[in-house]
């Protein structure tokens, strides 16, 4: 009972945070930060917990934003199905792609996904051209219909929706990283060999963990699409298939509280060197260089030992002033 | 039915394709199978080698002196990246060294676009005469490529089973810690291949500069293709990865004269087929050593 009133309490403080940082900071900044933390957590449950780094990100993203720009551009007007037919869309693909995947060896996998990411862009850009308007995208900002309670026409009432959504999908994470599956999916990381030996099978788990993370993909480019209320190829454009590495790694793998962090300093550094200087890429390759040789662990992870210690120091003497 | 005319040009389209993904790809392989490591910047080198290419043929005019200080500096800029960066994660997981190298890639894309800007540059064919060949004309160009992915096959095999450091990578890609025993300087082995790697990449760029624009992402477009030789073959197997390029650059041209969209999607389908039967590829090994 402690226990869940705990990480609630944490819940609440980072979306707290997040809340009132609306206050301070431009309203996109704060949309483009919280969707992206929706990307990378699913990032950072593949790579810190089962092990996978996918460079396949983008295509899981651009399949769900274009499940939801065909409804919304075709079918219908109401952003909340929308949505729904972009996760649906990602938990379609994810089922089909999935089985294949994850029987690879990390290091194919990796390639595998760059390659499917390469593959959904030119899909987009180049062979479905008739449907997709290939670059030019689709655009379809004055067909969403304004809905009653949250209107998601208006970035105010979308940022909120966007909060509530990056809350649920933090609370399954944090769900999932304390659950018995949880465990099972760290421990095919370490050692399969083990975890089949316990009766567990190794490749069913892999599915499941592989298709809650590209479903949760699908989310964020679902969001995305309704946010923008475009689409076009450049979200599965394998250039930017390493952002939500990039974002993990910068946050700190394997930590709930990573990709929230790692989304807020990537979207800050990238609006301030996109003015500054305008050679985004030069900067960011460096960075993530920079992040694999030497600092591995990632800002939260650095700061959560730092922090933890503050903490227990102050309990400690409170703890001492009781005791004397 | 196709004509044979289409065919005979197609064909050729698609050795010389091939060729150049066999270049890209047998330093990736060749990479992964000694030094356990997934280096994407491959495909910097190769834009490298391109934008050299394109820059000393603008100053001499020559473009096979272009290609030849293409591969140069590739082989340089590799040798920087080996003992700056790959030196200190060779004994971490593959995958980290790939994200590693994702990064020197986009970076290497920034730094390309800080010299050279980001409008595409034509590279002017050096030879326009054309070969009959069964009552076909064939570009020389295209021969010229195929002809020296045959030499670099052949000059690749000879190096690796006739000299003695050739050898030594050999048995160092069976097994690294048996090779050290022996008392051979297995470091030395790692950059020497990273640097063939790179100066081959650098060679791929510079020949296929001609056949398309050069322009800075040059290397993200080429990076599937080369990924999907090198899975189709199978990471670390020489034979595999030629005759991976192969099939590739056949199904590429052939794939585009049938139905031109689908000829890019093609072999991605032909790698699904091949990672269903046989998750690591047609020749890849089985087991991870080390």
């Amino acid at each position: 009972m402690l226990k869940i009133f705990k990480w609630w309490w944490g819940i609440a403080l980072a979306f707290g945070l997040l809340g009132i940082a609306r206050m301070f900071l431009p309203l996109p900044f704060m949309n483009e930060v919280v969707i992206f933390s929706i990307y990378a957590l699913a990032c950072n449950f593949l790579i810190g917990r089962v092990g996978y780094i996918s460079f396949g990100q983008p295509a899981y993203l651009a399949l769900g934003g274009y499940a939801t720009a065909f409804y919304l551009v075709h079918f219908g007007t109401n952003p909340y199905v929308g949505i729904l037919i972009g996760v649906f869309g990602g938990l379609l693909a994810s089922l089909i792609i999935g089985p294949l995947f994850v029987r690879l060896r990390s290091d194919y996998f990796a390639m595998v996904n760059l390659a499917l990411a390469v593959i959904v862009f030119y899909l987009m850009q180049k062979v479905l051209v008739s449907i997709t308007q290939g670059d030019n995208g689709l655009w379809f900002l004055t067909r969403i219909d304004s809905t009653p309670i949250l209107d998601l026409t208006r970035p105010g009432h979308f940022f909120i929706f966007a909060l509530i959504v990056g809350l649920a999908v933090w609370a399954f994470y944090k769900y999932l990283d304390d659950s018995i599956f949880g465990a099972c999916c760290l421990a095919t990381k370490l050692n399969e060999n083990k975890l089949q030996f316990l009766g567990y099978n190794n490749f069913s788990i892999r599915l499941l963990a592989f298709v809650i993370a590209n479903t949760t993909t699908a989310l964020a480019g679902a969001l995305y699409a309704v946010y923008l209320g475009f689409v076009s190829p450049e979200m599965a454009s394998p250039s930017r298939a390493a952002d939500p590495v990039i974002v993990t790694l910068l946050g700190g793998v394997g930590t709930l509280f990573g990709p929230i962090v790692g989304a807020i300093a990537y979207t800050g550094m990238k609006d301030v060197i996109a003015k500054l200087i305008g050679n985004w890429e030069l900067f960011i390759g460096f960075l993530l260089v920079f992040i694999m040789l030497v600092a591995d662990r990632g800002i939260w992870g650095t700061l959560s030992p730092a922090l933890e210690k503050l903490i227990s120091r102050k309990k400690n003497s409170a703890r001492g002033e009781r005791d004397d | 039915m196709i004509s044979t005319q289409l065919l005979i040009s197609g064909v050729i389209f698609g050795l010389s394709i091939g060729s150049i993904y066999f270049l890209l790809a047998i330093g990736l392989s060749l990479c992964f199978g000694l030094m356990r490591i997934i280096s994407l910047d491959q495909l910097l080198y190769y834009s490298l080698g391109a934008y050299f290419t394109y820059s000393v043929n603008l100053l001499t005019g020559n473009m096979w002196v272009g290609v030849l200080a293409g591969m140069i500096v590739s082989a340089l800029a590799s040798l920087a990246v080996e003992r700056l960066v790959f030196r200190r994660i060779y004994a971490r997981d593959p995958t980290f060294s790939m994200i590693t190298s994702f990064g020197i890639l986009i970076g290497g894309i920034g730094i390309i676009k800080f010299f050279w800007g980001v409008v595409p540059r034509p590279v002017e064919v050096p030879t326009l005469l054309q070969v009959d060949i069964l009552g076909t004309e064939v570009p020389v160009y295209r021969l010229m490529v195929i002809a020296i992915a045959v030499c670099v096959y052949i000059g690749i095999w000879l190096f690796l089973h006739r000299t003695i450091v050739g050898k030594a990578i050999r048995a160092a890609i069976e097994d690294v810690e048996h090779v050290e025993g022996l008392g051979i300087n297995v470091s030395r082995l790692f950059t020497l291949t990273f640097v063939i790697a790179g100066a081959l990449s650098g060679l791929a760029g510079g020949l296929h500069a001609p056949l398309i624009m050069v322009d800075p992402t040059m290397g993200l477009e080429t990076l599937a293709f080369v990924f999907m030789v090198v899975i189709i073959g199978g990471l670390g197997s020489i034979k595999g990865t030629l005759i991976s390029a192969l099939l590739v650059g056949q199904v590429v041209s052939l794939g585009s004269i049938i139905y031109a969209p689908m000829a890019q999607m093609a072999p991605f389908v032909i790698m699904l087929l091949v990672l269903l039967i046989k998750p690591t590829g047609l020749y890849g090994s089985p087991v991870f050593k080390r």
